[in-house]
């Protein structure tokens, strides 16, 4: 980053009460990057899928979350890593010695190693379509308009939550994830007030 | 564009999804040196909205998968072994011609499933009829109970246009899951409660749709008739009815008013296992919203009782006045693009009916139809091995045939175990037209490829066996297009170029479905009394309520007291799509749902393997314990696509529902073991 703070930060915004993680995402991903065998860059992660009743079921459709500050970036000795202006992270695999320091680094399992080329891949956030101000593949095909892309992300605005807001997403790393979580309906709201209520019984 | 021409070239095509689904979903589809590189929906189909599912995007490995079929098998001591066309096509013509001379031709089953949609498929017939009538089945494995109980009320499957369903303020899923299985559907009702309308939904389980739900009723399965009673008796009661809907456009309300009197919510209450001010509160909630949208799945008519039921749920929107308004309405299905005409030149039908079976009862056809014995049988678009109920019988039917013959475009279980396989195009391969039973729209399937191998289109293969036979091949010879045309409807032969350009309605009938309020039924009402009912299927005229014969309720429920159902899901139709590595990566896993209680009474926990058990078959399935279904439900993903997943129809009956032959895969009851 060499010091400079990026201009702007773009990155996801995922609508909690839209996203059925029906995987279109990610298979649009897959066919968009043409990513091979186990190489794949997006993954949809559902949590309380049995439906208990201590909290609501999400799915969370996850790619890299170009931090503002990554891990991988921080980690890698080959200096493949590029923060763009923008806020898009990029690995130059053809710098990647193969290490896979990143994928140790990355709090959010977000590389993808490529075992037949022997190097690391991650999204980038379809940079070739952003510069051809297309949006992303997996915001494109999204059925819900569940995944959307955003330009500027805000810190902290009205609907949109934080990643550590949300239930079972952390930032141990301290990484700044670029990811924002709308939840109209106040599903997380009403969660957090139940943990506290829950808490305060206890006592 | 040629479809040739692809060396180097970006290509785009309009095309639409041909699989039995409701989406139906216009699609773009770019192609880069012979292969489609980008799959988008096509924004001119205003129900689908620019947008395909996850299954639409998967056609992009579909297409290019190196598992399919690319030339044609026959049976040899070895196994299943390629073989080229003619020797093939030579010895089908052998066998079945002896089979027909010796037997007649009704010991030949056709069977044409609902694995793709095209109107050339009517070209089977062109051999088909000449032959001299094979035996078929008839029903459908699906939904012709609600089929029938819908047009028995009002006439005809019709429904308003999907994009109105933003304007309701109440919307009613009755044993529907669109967040998994009707997108498009989902993403209006989503819209929909984001400005304010609610949303009420039963089903016995927890789903991604019962999760947004403001109302979750888990009845249990197949007891929604007495639901919907009682819900009418409240409204009645309530006085919430539509007198004025009524007094012009019901037929044999009085009586029906006198009917829900005996099911009130207390009673109804025992038979749903739920608590009567649940009842009180959904009936209330829905009767005093306008305009309300009830939405009726396929499951809760799976069960021999459908129709009955389905005519019980179809009359809540008549009795609260929401036919006819913007917004409100009874969806089930919409044959509005269902306007096609046979091709012209196609030969008769033999003078002497067919001999049919319900479909559901495939298995014990196979084995014991007499006079004569099936002796051949032959199969497209489908997977019966898997998708037929007693997976048991129609194996041991289909292994005891003299003649097997399987057009698919993977080696299913069905193909397996063939004499010969033949391989199926793709959507992509041949130009067609394709109908929808969601939105309205008739939809043109454009040829991208050339089959590739050895692959023929199935009028290619009619064709050649006409010929061999004998038979009258004129028909093949004409311009393909000009067939398409002759099947439009008539006087819109130009339709042919509009489609080309997006989907069309061919139906002219608008947006709001029964604006008119004129009801093509014997009495030209909605018919709360149906003597047609009573005539056709020996049903009560009006609906009533009645114990399944496999239900909680029944003897058999002693020795298996969970009742199974095997719902559908997102990244699968049935047996299709499972089977690519890349839909495994976005997959839902096969495992049985089971509340609990219910496992712990059973000495299982999270993750155990557990056999899933009745006197019809077993199979086992890791368990996930999973406090948002009904107890005393268990639930378990269908379809088979891989060898791993289960045979789920193992389990399943082979019963017929009361009305229009369908079959009743969920009443099923089971036992759950320890292994």
């Amino acid at each position: 980053m060499n010091g400079e703070r990026p201009t702007a930060s773009c990155g996801f915004v995922l609508d909690l009460d839209r996203c059925t993680g029906c995987g279109a995402c990610v298979l649009a991903c897959r066919l968009e990057n043409g990513l091979a065998g186990d190489v794949s860059w997006r993954s949809i992660l559902t949590l309380n899928m049995g439906r208990y009743a201590a909290g609501p079921t999400y799915h969370l459709s996850l790619a890299c979350h170009h931090c503002v500050e990554p891990a991988c970036l921080r980690a890698c000795p080959a200096g493949a890593f590029e923060k763009r202006a923008d806020g898009v992270v990029l690995l130059d695999t053809d710098r990647c010695l193969g290490c896979r320091y990143c994928e140790m680094a990355c709090p959010f399992g977000a590389l993808s190693w490529d075992a037949r080329a022997g190097v690391m891949t991650k999204c980038t956030l379809c940079s070739h379509r952003l510069d051809e101000e297309l949006p992303p593949a997996c915001v494109e095909a999204c059925p819900m308009e569940a995944l959307i892309f955003e330009p500027a992300l805000p810190h902290r605005t009205g609907v949109y939550s934080l990643p550590g807001e949300v239930p079972g997403f952390v930032d141990p790393a301290g990484c700044s994830p670029q990811i924002r979580f709308r939840d109209p309906s106040g599903d997380l709201r009403e969660h957090r007030l139940a943990q506290v209520r829950e808490v305060l019984s206890d006592g | 564009m040629n479809a040739d021409a692809h060396d180097g070239k970006v290509v785009t095509y309009r095309t639409v999804c041909p699989r039995n689904c409701y989406c139906t979903c216009g699609m773009i589809v770019t192609v880069e040196d012979g292969r489609i590189t980008r799959i988008t929906g096509d924004p001119r189909n205003p129900a689908t909205g620019g947008k395909v599912c996850v299954k639409g995007i998967a056609y992009a490995r579909r297409q290019h998968d190196p598992d399919r079929l690319l030339y044609p098998l026959r049976r040899t001591e070895k196994g299943l072994r390629a073989a080229p066309w003619d020797e093939v096509l030579d010895e089908i013509t052998h066998r079945l011609g002896r089979i027909r001379s010796e037997w007649g031709p009704s010991s030949a089953l056709y069977y044409e499933g609902s694995g793709s949609h095209g109107a050339l498929s009517v070209l089977g017939e062109a051999f088909w009829r000449p032959f001299g009538g094979p035996t078929r089945a008839h029903g459908d494995l699906c939904w012709p109970a609600g089929l029938e109980a819908t047009r028995l009320t009002y006439g005809d499957n019709r429904h308003s246009h999907p994009v109105l369903s933003r304007e309701a303020r109440f919307i009613l899923l009755w044993g529907h899951n669109p967040a998994e299985t009707n997108i498009h559907q989902w993403r209006l009702i989503t819209e929909a409660r984001e400005a304010g309308a609610r949303l009420a939904v039963i089903d016995p389980r927890a789903t991604d749709t019962t999760d947004a739900a403001d109302i979750h009723l888990q009845p249990r399965p197949g007891s929604d008739a007495a639901l919907a009673l009682a819900m009418a008796d409240v409204i009645i009661d309530s006085g919430l009815h539509d007198t004025a809907f009524l007094d012009h456009h019901a037929h044999g309300f009085e009586a029906f008013a006198r009917r829900v009197r005996e099911c009130p919510a207390d009673r109804a209450a025992d038979i749903c296992g739920l608590d009567p001010s649940e009842i009180r509160s959904l009936a209330l909630a829905y009767a005093s919203t306008s305009p309300a949208l009830l939405i009726a799945g396929f499951g809760l008519q799976r069960h021999r009782r459908a129709g009955q039921t389905m005519r019980a749920v179809s009359l809540l929107p008549a009795l609260t006045g929401n036919i006819g308004i913007p917004g409100g309405g009874w969806q089930y299905a919409n044959l509005a693009s269902h306007q096609l005409r046979p091709p012209a030149g196609l030969p008769p039908e033999p003078e002497a009916p067919a001999r049919s079976f319900p479909t559901s009862q495939l298995g014990r056809n196979l084995l014991e139809l007499e006079d004569p014995p099936l002796r051949a049988a032959w199969f497209e678009k489908a997977d019966p091995v898997s998708q037929h109920p007693r997976t048991m019988l129609v194996r041991k039917g289909l292994e005891q045939l003299d003649l097997l013959v399987v057009v698919d475009q993977f080696l299913t279980d069905t193909a397996g175990l063939a004499d010969f396989v033949l391989p199926a195009k793709t959507m992509f391969e041949e130009e067609d037209l394709v109908t929808a039973y969601w939105h309205p729209y008739l939809q043109l399937r454009t040829k991208v490829f050339d089959p590739p191998g050895q692959v023929r289109t199935e009028s290619r293969v009619w064709e050649e066996l006409c010929r061999r036979f004998g038979f009258d091949t004129s028909l093949f010879e004409k311009d393909r297009r000009e067939l398409l045309r002759s099947m439009l409807p008539a006087g819109r032969q130009d339709m042919l170029e509009e489609l080309a350009s997006g989907p069309v309605d061919p139906s002219g009938r608008g947006e709001v479905a029964w604006s008119g309020r004129s009801f093509p039924t014997p009495s030209g009402k909605v018919e709360f009394l149906s003597r047609e009912a009573e005539r056709l299927w020996g049903v009560d005229p009006l609906p009533d309520v009645g114990p399944l014969t496999e239900g909680p309720s029944s003897e058999r429920a002693r020795r298996y007291p969970l009742q199974l159902l095997t719902c559908k899901t997102r990244e699968r139709i049935h047996s299709q799509f499972g089977n690519l590595d890349w839909v495994e990566e976005v997959e839902r896993p096969r495992v049985l749902d089971i509340h609990p209680a219910d496992a712990a009474a059973r000495g299982l926990r999270d993750g155990d393997t557990a056999v899933v058990w009745n006197d019809r078959g077993q199979i086992r399935l890791r368990i996930r314990l999973s406090p948002g279904i009904r107890p005393g439900v268990v639930h378990v993903i269908e379809g088979r696509c891989v060898p791993d997943d289960p045979f789920v129809n193992l389990l399943t009956d082979d019963g017929v529902t009361d009305m229009n032959h369908g079959a009743t895969f969920y009443e099923c009851l089971v036992e759950v073991s320890r292994p």
